[in-house]
């Protein structure tokens, strides 16, 4: 699932006939200021400016501003960009114009297992999660279309009259195309709004997820997915997500400030059976990793040095079930790489590190870690005989 | 009994290498059960009409590579499996053609990254046509002594350990590919092993769900328990536990499920699978899984470690209440043949070499020359006459001899386009015909008439020399015998006009002090040829050759140093003339002289 920011979310929604209000996403005040002159929607209207980051709490960090001028507008932006909340610079903001209206809906399309589901509700903003019961839901199989009868039903269903029923419809099923055709997980409009001066229904805010796996047919994706969740991704993350994608196989990493408990497991599967174990144990994970498809070893050595770099770290968990095609000899050759590159710029003191694996080559490769004892390394290793989490166990008793 | 995969299964793999490899690896488990192969075809539109190799045993069995599925089935009519190992963007197409194949009834796709929407498709697809898609992102699927698709189970030797070569009761379905084989070793230890275990591949929407083949595992006798292995994220787990919960059912359930620790990480975080994450509202959490999995009557163990114990306590009980037997292990066992080089490692064969070298060596991390490793000759400021030497006459000349290399090489390197090597390679060049082509055309030049005379005139100077013949008696010896003496005679020199590079050579060998029996020969031999007409002199080739032959340098390896340096001015013609892009030459006319009969009717054919 890949998240996509407000603005590019807006801009899909568009392309495929949903109005949205005029926006604007700058870097800078002065590009602001220049476009300001350029756009007439600038001067006459009252603008929103919002961080335009994947950022949750907005407007509790100050990070919405409503109600402005241009000139308003250009003194927000000053503010905002630069700022620094937690991890995540604001670099850029999403100017638009606000849309002067009375009620508020809500209406969104999610993936489901048997294809998808539309959703509608009469009520939108935060007086639809009070009252989730009044949203009404049309499922749909994979590759059918929703009729406009169905929904005008729906619409009807939610509490829509009059000449309002059929333009929520006709809003849903432009709501739907958008999804189906920009192979979405989850779109949704909360607010859908009718335009005072028009009578026409915009979408005043956009959550878009689409699926990663499709962007080979999307050549118009040309935005960044956004991390999911409420931060941007460090500088180590992001190094190992270019690893990833360069690869054969995979290899993940993700920080999680403050744990003692390093992962460095195998298999996407086993790794959470690993994470499990330590929660389990009462211990607290410092990342989560994976590496797994048979990676060339150069890539998991890589994800070896940036989970030794994590800080304040006393275990490393070099778990993982017994391998179909990954050669556990190659793999380890580039954990082993990674440990005496981390042992010899510092890192690792007082470290322990506790290996359980099988698979292809299992023999030599943990032979390989168990000679790493030679060398000075805090290290236990086990073989398929030792059940999976059982290091978990250990590591945790010590 | 198994479900799914069993001795009938016959198989067509879509895609290339990665196919191959999957290949190899059912082959390995065909040969540990004693069955035929059974990958039937390939379907891999750039290799098609060709065949891949699959090692069976110590053979290799041809399968033919098709365009197409329906090509592939119409040649293989038992065809009843396809496993799809096409890239993401075009698997979707690929196994739509596959489950529209009436022969195919089962489809398992490895594929991993397809887009939620084709997997969904596919599935529905199945479905209506009442065939099975399995996967997206499948390790495969292994039934125990009867049948593998794909590379679940791992190396060799990991399924002996499991004992996948004989049946047992568990039947084993999981999202993650690596955690499978897990579960199959766990039932291998704590049990009696496994019916068939079924990868159905981690993303948000597999094809097929653990139900449907609940369902199967249900209808098959031989399976006593199921283990499902889930994790957080959609609602398969659940509705696992709304079919379990929903009747009595024959077999047992365990199951466990992960994704606990999300209860205590950042929301949102995305872990292996794609489908490993956690709906909008909470739903489909490990521990909703899991609490409905217990509500329905399964056994959930704590923890994944707890797993091992509680299918034990499972069999045990199955053994108890007579639904299974102690399983009975064969005796012998197929063992995967060994490499050669395995085999020669472990000291169990020994291998009669097909080429013998004496001269150097290159399996270390750098080349040894005579034993000697190159860097160290380098850097004890050795030089290339010194690796000369060595590769030809297995020996570390002095400093002096290679100086004298040194300038032979110089003296021969070129000799201006005009020389029959240099043309030809010239003409090769203008032809746009590449390097190492040109100049081999060049090279084939030298001969007994351009070049190659050092070897012969070296094997007569020493053989004079060897013999203690006079001038006369040798000259007299190779006029009855041999014919021109090699080594004397030059086309253009002459001695009013001497060779240079020949003065130069003996003037500087002469200056040494060092003996020379054979230049000193060849050069009173020059004394009476010159006499006898102008431009029988010593030529270069003979020079060198009496030179070298001092130096001890092999007769045969003579030739040796005239083709190396004149190769040096070979690739230099061949750049000049690439460097100036040189149009294809022809002939003039008016360089030909036409002798052949004039131009004449051609008479009836008899």
């Amino acid at each position: 699932m890949a998240k996509v920011l407000e603005g590019p979310g807006m801009g899909l929604m568009k392309k495929w006939g949903i109005h949205v209000p005029n926006y604007v996403v700058v870097t800078s005040a002065d590009e602001l200021a220049k476009l300001g002159q350029a756009n007439d929607w600038m001067k006459t209207a009252k603008l929103v400016v919002k961080a335009h980051e994947a950022l949750g709490s907005r407007f509790k960090l100050g990070l919405v501003k409503v109600g402005l001028d241009l000139n308003g507008a250009v003194a927000a932006a000053k503010e905002m960009i630069g700022r620094q909340v937690g991890s995540i610079t604001v670099k850029q903001v999403i100017v638009s114009e606000m849309i002067a209206h009375k009620e508020e809906y809500y209406c969104a399309v999610k993936s489901t297992r048997e294809g998808s589901e539309v959703l509608i509700a009469n009520c939108g903003g935060i007086e639809v999660e009070s009252n989730w019961d009044r949203v009404k839901r049309l499922s749909l199989d994979v590759g059918q279309s929703p009729s406009a009868e169905a929904l005008e039903k729906l619409s009807k269903d939610a509490g829509f009259s009059g000449g309002l029923t059929k333009k929520m419809a006709a809003f849903a099923a432009k709501m739907f195309t958008c999804f189906d055709n920009e192979d979405a997980q989850y779109l949704e409009v909360n607010p859908v709004v009718t335009r005072e001066s028009d009578g026409e229904l915009v979408a005043l805010d956009a959550v878009t997820l689409l699926d990663g796996d499709a962007k080979f047919r999307h050549p118009d994706w040309n935005f960044q997915f956004a991390a999911e969740f409420g931060r941007a991704y460090s500088k180590d993350e992001m190094e190992v997500m270019a690893v990833d994608s360069k690869i054969k196989g995979s290899v993940k990493f993700i920080e999680i400030p403050g744990g003692d408990t390093a992962m460095l497991p195998a298999g996407g599967g086993a790794s959470v059976y690993y994470s499990d174990a330590v929660v389990a144990r009462g211990g607290k994970l410092a990342n989560y990793a994976e590496y797994s498809g048979d990676p060339p070893d150069w890539a998991v050595e890589v994800l070896t040095e940036k989970v030794c770099s994590l800080p304040g770290i006393k275990n490393i968990i070099v778990g993982g079930a017994i391998a179909n095609f990954t050669d556990v000899k190659k793999t380890f050759g580039g954990i082993i790489n990674g440990f005496r590159k981390a042992k010899g710029d510092g890192k690792l003191k007082g470290v322990k590190i506790w290996v359980r694996r099988g698979g292809p080559r299992e023999k030599e490769g943990l032979d390989a870690m168990r000679a790493l004892k030679d060398e000075g390394f805090d290290i236990n290793v086990f073989d398929r005989n030792t059940p999976l989490t059982d290091i978990v166990d250990k590591a945790m008793q010590k | 009994m198994s479900i799914l995969a069993n001795k009938d299964t016959r198989v067509v793999i879509q895609g290339g290498a990665a196919g191959v490899n999957a290949a190899r690896r059912m082959a390995e488990f065909c040969y540990l059960i004693k069955r035929p192969l059974n990958v039937e075809a390939f379907v891999y539109p750039p290799d098609a009409g060709k065949t891949n190799e699959i090692p069976y045993g110590s053979g290799l069995i041809a399968i033919p590579v098709y365009k197409t599925i329906a090509e592939a089935t119409k040649a293989h009519p038992t065809i009843n499996t396809s496993l799809v190992y096409i890239g993401a963007d075009r698997a979707m197409k690929g196994t739509m053609e596959a489950l529209d194949d009436t022969h195919i009834k089962v489809v398992s796709m490895i594929t991993e990254g397809v887009p939620e929407k084709d997997a969904k498709l596919l599935g529905a697809h199945a479905r209506k046509l009442g065939k099975v898609f399995n996967g997206p992102s499948s390790i495969g699927i292994i039934s125990a002594g009867a049948c593998r698709l794909g590379v679940i189970g791992g190396a060799f030797d990991n399924l002996v350990l499991s004992k996948l070569y004989r049946e047992g009761s568990f039947g084993v379905i999981t999202k993650s590919g690596g955690l499978s084989n897990e579960i199959i070793w766990i039932c291998s230890q704590f049990a009696d092993g496994i019916t068939t275990a079924i990868g159905i591949g981690g993303d948000a929407y597999p094809g097929t769900d653990y139900v449907s083949y609940l369902e199967m595992f249900e209808n098959d006798p031989q399976t006593k328990a199921v283990v499902i292995v889930g994790e957080m994220g959609g609602d398969l787990e659940e509705r696992a536990a709304e079919w379990y919960g929903a009747k009595k059912r024959r077999v047992k359930l365990i199951g466990v499920v992960s994704g606990f620790c999300q209860e205590s990480l950042p929301k949102g975080m995305k872990f292996g699978h794609a489908g490993a994450k956690e709906g909008m509202k909470g739903e489909g959490s490990a521990r909703s899984k899991s609490e409905a999995l217990k509500k329905s009557g399964a056994i959930v163990p704590p923890t994944f470690g707890a797993l091992g114990p509680a299918i034990k306590d499972t069999y045990q009980e199955l053994l108890k209440s007579g639904q299974v037997k102690e399983p009975v292990e064969p005796a012998v066992l197929p063992r995967l043949p060994k490499s050669i080089e395995e085999a020669m490692k472990a000291d169990e064969v020994m291998v009669a070499p097909l080429i013998r070298t004496t001269i150097s060596d290159d399996r270390g991390d750098e080349p040894c020359y005579d034993g000697y490793p190159a860097s160290e000759l380098i850097n004890k400021g050795y030089e290339i006459p010194h690796v000369i030497g060595l590769l030809w006459d297995k020996r570390l000349i002095s400093k002096q001899e290679a100086e004298i290399i040194k300038r032979i090489m110089m003296l021969s390197a070129d000799h201006g386009p005009c020389v029959s090597g240099a043309y030809a390679t010239i003409l090769a060049a203008c032809a746009g015909i590449g390097l190492s082509q040109s100049v081999a055309a060049g090279l084939i030049m030298i001969g007994p008439r351009f070049g190659g005379a050092v070897t012969d005139a070296g094997r007569w100077f020493k053989y004079a020399v060897d013999n203690k013949m006079t001038v006369d008696d040798f000259l007299a010896y190779m006029k009855k015998n041999v014919g021109p003496v090699p080594g004397i005679g030059h086309r253009v020199k002459s001695l009013r006009n001497p060779d240079k590079r020949v003065k130069e050579l003996v003037g500087y060998v002469k200056s040494l002090n060092i003996k020379t029996p054979c230049l000193d020969f060849a050069l009173a031999v020059e004394q009476v040829t010159a006499v006898k007409k102008d431009n029988l002199i010593l030529n270069v080739d003979g020079t060198m050759a009496a030179v070298l032959v001092d130096l001890g340098f092999p007769v045969d390896s003579l030739n040796g140093f005239f083709i190396l340096s004149r190769t040096i001015g070979l690739i230099g013609h061949w750049v000049d003339q690439k460097r100036q892009d040189s149009r294809l030459i022809r002939l003039f006319d008016y360089l030909v002289n036409y002798a052949a009969p004039k131009r004449r009717e051609v008479p009836p054919l008899k």
